[in-house]
């Protein structure tokens, strides 16, 4: 007979999970932004050490305001969830019917008939925090679950976007020699693209990983082009500057 | 909805009596009042504080020579099954599954396919005399219903808030 999964275990691994969304965002968008950058200029600029100081720039502006963007987003996201879990919090407590109505309403929506729907908010009420989770999750959607760590979110999305990006940028640096030094760069990327994508799929139990990894490799390659072809549509402008 | 005034559409129904299914229609009872409550659903959270609460002033209610009838669109068995959950009902629960008593009486709700929380209190002759709904959230006060019940039995014309007790009002000719 199959083990069944450790609920506790199970919960640890769906807030671990929650970072995910941080750290793939993050990754794909360091990397994407990096690349770009490194192509555009290698379009637009001829010197190497120039453009690996630009692109070390824009890692760094990118990491801070990546970071700083998570955690004031999540921050914003968990004050109002706050404020709206108090609300209703608040509307149990006065009118305690209305909440045991609506969650009985509820219950019928999900195929209880009222008889036995009835018998289970009867016995929720029992222990009022069993209630107001319960209505709160059923009637509005909200968990205290929801609320999430805009610190944590904040820094992982930072150092996963520092991460992303040092991956196309440390090959560049590395290879000096025109063309190699973005044909590593542009490499690297996609493999971590793809790796990412296929990390991803992995985690959503799917089987088709491989497409998975390919769709992000596709929208790399696509960005690194329109990045190399602004560059190259731009840098006129740059010589007549000079 | 019916007004003061109008004669009551009379009901031959279903219904759950001292724990037991029964029959039994408007034309059959003989007080001098009948007092119909309406109410949403057998098996929620604000109808039993009502059902209940007609339940326990049942003997002021027959005092006055008053008749109550509960009447909702669950089955005559939820019915059954629900007063058992309230502890017992010695009043009929009126089974109106299609809703059309609550139409009749002009208080099915069409958006909630249920029955407003609605009142009515009919004479000897079974026009309506009182007519009154609340919204679905909000229970009826049984006091209220009970000072209503006491007043018309009086005749006599009563100022608002009069209670058993209280001096009548003006004459027919000072109202």
């Amino acid at each position: 007979m199959a083990a069944v999964a450790d609920p506790a275990e199970k919960k640890q691994l769906f807030e671990r999970l929650s970072s995910v969304r941080e750290i793939v965002f993050g990754v794909q968008d360091g990397v994407l932004t990096t690349a770009g950058v490194l192509c555009g200029l290698s379009g637009a600029v001829s010197q190497h050490s120039q453009v690996a100081l630009a692109a070390l720039a824009s890692t760094a502006a990118g990491a801070l305001s990546m970071a700083a963007g998570a955690y004031l987003g999540g921050r914003a996201e968990t004050e109002v969830l706050r404020a709206e879990l108090e609300l209703v919090r608040a509307e149990a407590a006065a009118k305690p019917y209305t909440v045991q109505e609506g969650l009985l309403d509820e219950l019928c929506k999900e195929g209880l008939d009222r008889e036995a729907g009835y018998r289970i908010v009867r016995l929720l009420s029992t222990a009022p925090k069993a209630l107001e989770s319960t209505a709160e999750a059923k009637m509005f959607g909200l968990g205290g679950s929801m609320l999430g760590t805009p610190a944590i979110d904040g820094v992982v999305m930072g150092i996963a976007f520092l991460v992303g990006a040092l991956i196309p940028l440390l090959p560049y640096m590395l290879i000096k020699v025109p063309r190699y030094d973005l044909g590593g760069a542009l490499g690297a990327t996609a493999l971590t693209l793809f790796s990412v994508g296929y990390f991803e799929g992995w985690l959503a139990h799917r089987r088709d990983r491989w497409r998975s990894g390919m769709r992000f490799l596709a929208i790399a390659m696509s960005a690194a082009a329109a990045g190399y072809l602004i560059g190259l549509a731009i840098s006129p402008l740059g010589a007549t500057a000079g | 909805m019916l007004k003061p005034g109008d004669p009551a559409p009379p009901f031959d129904l279903e219904c759950a009596l001292n724990d037991r299914i029964a029959r039994c229609s408007l034309a059959k009872i003989s007080t001098e009042l009948v007092l119909i409550f309406f109410y949403p659903r057998d098996f929620s959270f604000v109808c039993p504080t009502e059902v209940t609460g007609f339940n326990n002033a049942l003997k002021e209610f027959t005092a006055e020579d008053t008749a109550i009838a509960g009447v909702s669109i669950d089955n005559v068995d939820s019915h059954l099954r629900w007063a058992r959950e309230l502890g017992g009902i010695g009043y009929p629960l009126f089974a109106d599954p299609d809703g059309s008593l609550a139409r009749a009486y002009g208080v099915f709700d069409d958006a909630e396919k249920v029955a407003l929380r609605a009142t009515f209190i009919l004479d000897r002759k079974r026009k309506v005399v009182f007519a009154v709904s609340c919204p679905l959230n909000v229970g009826r006060s049984v006091v209220e219903t009970l000072r209503i019940v006491r007043a018309l039995r009086t005749g006599q014309l009563c100022p608002a808030d009069w209670k058993p007790g209280v001096e009548f009002g003006p004459s027919d000719r000072e109202f």
